[in-house]
């Protein structure tokens, strides 16, 4: 009874049937109370966001999967202390983080979440060592402005780790693609009659078979070495102790697994155990670090989808690996729901149910068998959930081609091998990039991204990363083209679109920011992107205390958004409620320190406070970060300026006209300077320069206006000073220039009375 | 000799103004001025219970004060540092308050309550609506006035009546320059484009 549960509990998990699996699996847990139904249990609550039941479950569980599943549900709930003794245990530094790559990933988000950078960095790098993989580590090294280049992370030693981990000789990969064959899993567990089988477990526990394949070595058993290893089933060797029992399972775990060689397998039923003596190999894979076989499934069709989505997939993935234990059940195994692969039910042998590779003509084939594999598996307890063993396993893009059979293992490697360089390429490349613009090193990143193949450049991650590139280079009109063709590729992305409503701001679009943050409401009212483009359209019609309403709103919504509190910092500016900027500013630095508007809403906080060391300081710390940015050079020059040290401010002023020359502030900031260094010559020369790139600039004419009155000529004065008002200036400029030239008349009345 | 109004009480022609009777609509240019006295101290010469100094600043033109007492009627704005102001900014009805509805207003500015000097006039006939004050000159250089207070005094009402209604008050001055320090707004998109990160 136990493993029909098992397995029915698995199969609705795969469905996304959360309600029957919470269910069964609370009666599972009451009728045979273990550990490892209390960790099916925790994978059905977290499937169904219920981590705080999760939560109370596994209070004080000791078996890695059981910490690891506890550290998910702690990490979902905020208690990041708890979280991280459960994957740290304070008393037993030397143990080991459970799951691999994916301890290492969730250990180091909650260094970085509570400001231990360096452990954090650790961390992550870890994580890629042991899954070269795994995306998502590598991001967050780049964010936290550590990652080494892609090329020393996703090398070709990283290629021959990749390769250990899947290849059990000739096993396959299996990539179990449950994901994308959403047919499949279905098809299996429904198709599989449960009959009672069973049994048999109890020689040989396999372990269950992974979701991604990361099918425990059958032998395993018992063995707290899940190993993730894709494996594919093979039946292990003790499969000749199965009792006549299930005989066809045999054949058919042998088929599949000829399948899985990649040889055709026509000869069903003929295979016989006698073959499987060599599959059996792959059980020492447990012992190899799961490799989250998931991302291989990404590879291939899924490459379009972005990869950065996948990281919380990948997550989810990952802990579905078979948590430690060894034990059969891996609940985790399914917890991302998506059908793992194998079930391995096969009674004793049950290695791991096949995941089938997905060749494209063998597809069916395997599905059958897979199909079949699993009836009679899935009675097994082996905690497999008849998981769709079939589940192809996708290597990077049909890499496999199913006909390709030639039988040999070699083959098989070889192809795995290539398939594994093929995506370390584009991770190399993807990396590359996305660790050039973290650095805002932007034109090389553009150059970068440019290298990756059409069909990957044109997908909504990418299209949105090269926007955002565009943007830090102040190219607003190419930044809202890219953006506009990331949208258009994938609407419902609401990753980066804060950047982009913050272009259309800059841009002055207000249809579009509006038609913008609309739409990105009616995605999901509940993501802080879309708050913060509502935002930014109140802002660009200057209702500031709405803008500010919103963007708090954004920021209760996800306090760890930092540009949320960065645009609640300018708000307060803009209302001049200075010690609430501060707070913001200071919020988003807690979140991100590396995010280089806070330091610059900071230092213009300060200015306007006329705090000017406080201002230089902070300038600094933004131009640090982002040392290409000619608007921060131009508005520390401003700070220096006002520090009287006007040296170094025109120094600043040249690097920031050289660093951008389409930026004209620099040279006006650099003229002002000049006048007060009373060098008039030298400013209005500035200022002739700058009429020929902005000639409709009202206050460069009403500058020149003021030096030519400095300088006594007074015509050209009036003159300026007249061409200023005629580009129609505010009211408060008006004043001033008319003010002024009401001043210049003076000494000619009175010239003109004596 | 027009002189500088910095720092210095505006005392441009304090004549009655034109007569005045208000429009329905706020008409202020909110890309210039904003409004600046959500931070000042209001304070009334009188009030009947229910119907006090809140009911002008609530946005809610259902509600109004209502004095209680003798005539001048002043409201009272006290500002924390000295502001440049342009408008004010009072919405009245004649229709709803006939004879509680100011008539005569005048306006005074200084640093405090010993130190007001008038600054404007203005008479209403039968206004419905929001009526706007402005507290420039004639002179362009005397658009704004810089002061610590102002004091808007009703000196009588429509049809004799004694006590008065208003139902909401606004002040505007100009917007700061968003980019510090700078004598001069910025008026081209090369400019604004990269005045300021965001």
């Amino acid at each position: 009874m136990e493993t029909l549960m098992v397995d029915r509990i698995h199969s609705s998990l795969r469905l996304f049937m959360h309600r029957n699996a919470i269910f069964l699996c609370e009666r599972l847990c009451a009728e045979f109370p273990s550990e490892l139904n209390l960790q099916l249990l925790a994978t059905c609550y977290l499937h169904n966001n219920q981590a705080y039941c999760a939560y109370h479950i596994l209070k004080g569980t000791k078996l890695p999967q059981s910490r690891y599943l506890f550290a998910v549900s702690c990490f979902q709930m905020n208690l990041l202390s708890e979280a991280e003794s459960a994957l740290c245990p304070p008393n037993e530094p030397n143990s080991e983080v459970p799951n691999g790559a994916a301890g290492h990933y969730l250990l180091g988000l909650i260094y970085s979440y509570t400001g231990r950078r360096l452990a954090a960095v650790d961390h992550f790098m870890q994580a890629l060592v042991v899954d070269p993989l795994f995306w998502a580590a590598y991001e967050e090294l780049c964010i936290l402005g550590s990652a080494e280049e892609a090329n020393e992370c996703f090398n070709d030693a990283a290629a021959i780790r990749v390769q250990q981990q899947y290849s059990a000789e000739s096993s396959l990969q299996k990539l179990n693609l449950a994901n994308d064959n959403g047919v499949l899993p279905s098809n299996l567990g429904d198709t599989s009659p449960r009959k009672s089988k069973q049994l048999y477990c109890n020689n040989t526990r396999d372990i269950p078979a992974h979701p991604y394949g990361m099918a425990t070595s059958a032998l395993q058993q018992g063995n707290s070495m899940p190993s993730s290893v894709a494996q594919y089933d093979t039946p292990s060797p003790t499969v000749t102790q199965l009792s006549g029992v299930v005989p066809p399972p045999l054949c058919r775990n042998a088929q599949i697994y000829l399948n899985a060689m990649g040889g055709e397998v026509t000869t069903r039923l003929n295979v016989n155990a006698a073959n499987q003596v060599p599959r059996r190999k792959y059980v020492d894979e447990a012992k190899l670090r799961k490799v989250s076989g998931r991302l291989f499934s990404d590879s291939g069709p899924r490459r379009s989808t972005r990869l950065s989505g996948e990281a919380t997939a990948n997550t989810n993935l990952n802990v579905s690996q078979v948590g430690g234990n060894g034990v059969n059940h891996s609940s985790a195994r399914f917890l991302g729901g998506y059908s793992t692969s194998s079930s391995s039910k096969m009674s004793s042998a049950a290695q791991r149910s096949v995941t089938v590779r997905k060749g494209q003509t063998l597809s069916t084939e395997n599905f059958d068998e897979g199909r079949r594999h699993e009836v009679f598996d899935d009675l097994l307890r082996l905690d497999n959930t008849a998981t769709t063993s079939s589940a192809a396993s996708n290597v990077a893009d049909g890499r496999w081609p199913a006909q390709d059979r030639s039988g040999g293992i070699l083959a098989q490697d070889s192809r795995l091998m290539d398939g594994i360089r093929d995506l370390l390429g584009l991770l190399r490349t993807l990396g590359e990039a996305f660790r050039l613009s973290c650095l805002y090193r932007c034109q090389d990143a553009l150059q970068v991204y440019s290298k990756l193949s059409e069909k990957q450049f044109n997908t909504g991650w990418v299209l949105s990363q090269v926007g955002k590139a565009h943007f830090e280079l102040v190219d607003h009109f190419e930044s809202d083209r890219y953006f506009e063709l990331a949208r258009r590729l994938s609407p419902y992305t609401l990753e980066g679109m804060d950047i982009y409503s913050t272009v259309l701001y800059h841009l002055k679009e207000e249809m579009k920011l509006s038609y913008l943050a609309q739409e990105l409401i009616s995605v999901d009212r509940l993501s802080p992107q879309a708050w913060c483009a509502v935002g930014n359209c109140y802002a660009l019609q200057k209702d500031h205390e709405t803008a500010l309403k919103t963007f708090q709103r954004a920021v209760h919504l996800d306090p760890r958004f930092a540009y949320a509190h960065t645009l609640c910092g300018h708000e307060y500016v803009a209302l001049e409620d200075f010690e609430n900027g501060i707070k913001s500013y200071q919020s988003a630095l807690q979140v991100d320190e590396r995010h280089y508007n806070s330091w610059y809403g900071l230092g213009v906080l300060y200015l306007r406070q006329e705090k000017f060391e406080f201002a230089e300081h902070h300038f600094r710390r933004a131009l640090h970060i982002n040392p290409r940015s000619s608007v921060l050079m131009c508005y520390l020059g401003m700070a220096l300026h006002a520090l009287k040290r006007n040296g170094d401010a025109l120094e600043m002023m040249v690097q920031a006209i050289s660093a951008d020359r389409k930026n004209p502030l620099p040279m006006y900031q650099k003229a002002q300077i000049l006048l007060s260094l009373e060098r008039y010559e030298e400013a209005l020369e500035e200022l002739e320069h700058l009429i020929a790139f902005a000639p409709r600039e009202s206050s460069v004419y009403a500058l020149m206006g003021n030096i030519y009155k400095q300088l006594n000529i007074h015509d050209k004065a009036m003159f300026y000073f007249g061409l200023a008002l005629d580009l129609k200036p505010p009211a408060a400029d008006v004043a001033m220039i008319k003010s002024a030239m009401e001043k210049l008349y003076l000494p000619d009345e009175l010239e003109g009375d004596l | 000799m027009a002189t500088e109004s910095e720092g210095e009480e505006e005392t441009a022609a304090a004549g009655v103004g034109g007569k005045l009777t208000g429009s329905p609509q706020l008409a202020v240019d909110g890309g210039d001025l904003r409004e600046m006295a959500k931070k000042a101290a209001w304070s009334v010469s009188s009030c009947k219970p229910g119907n006090g100094v809140v009911a002008l600043r609530d946005d809610n033109l259902d509600t109004y004060w209502q004095s209680d007492g003798a005539q001048p009627h002043l409201v009272n704005i006290q500002f924390q540092r000295k502001l440049k102001l342009q408008l004010v900014v009072l919405y009245v009805d004649f229709k709803l308050d006939e004879s509680y509805t100011p008539s005569k207003i005048s306006v005074r500015a200084g640093d405090s309550f010993h130190n007001l000097k008038e600054i404007k006039t203005v008479e209403l006939v039968k206004p419905v609506g929001w009526v706007h004050i402005s507290l420039s000159g004639t002179d362009p250089r005397e658009t704004f006035i810089h002061t610590f207070m102002l004091q808007l005094a009703i000196l009588s009402n429509h049809l004799n009546g004694r006590d008065t209604h208003v139902r909401q008050i606004k002040i505007f001055g100009p917007r700061p320059n968003p980019v510090p320090r700078q004598p001069f707004h910025f008026t081209s998109r090369e400019f604004i484009t990269y005045s300021t990160l965001r």
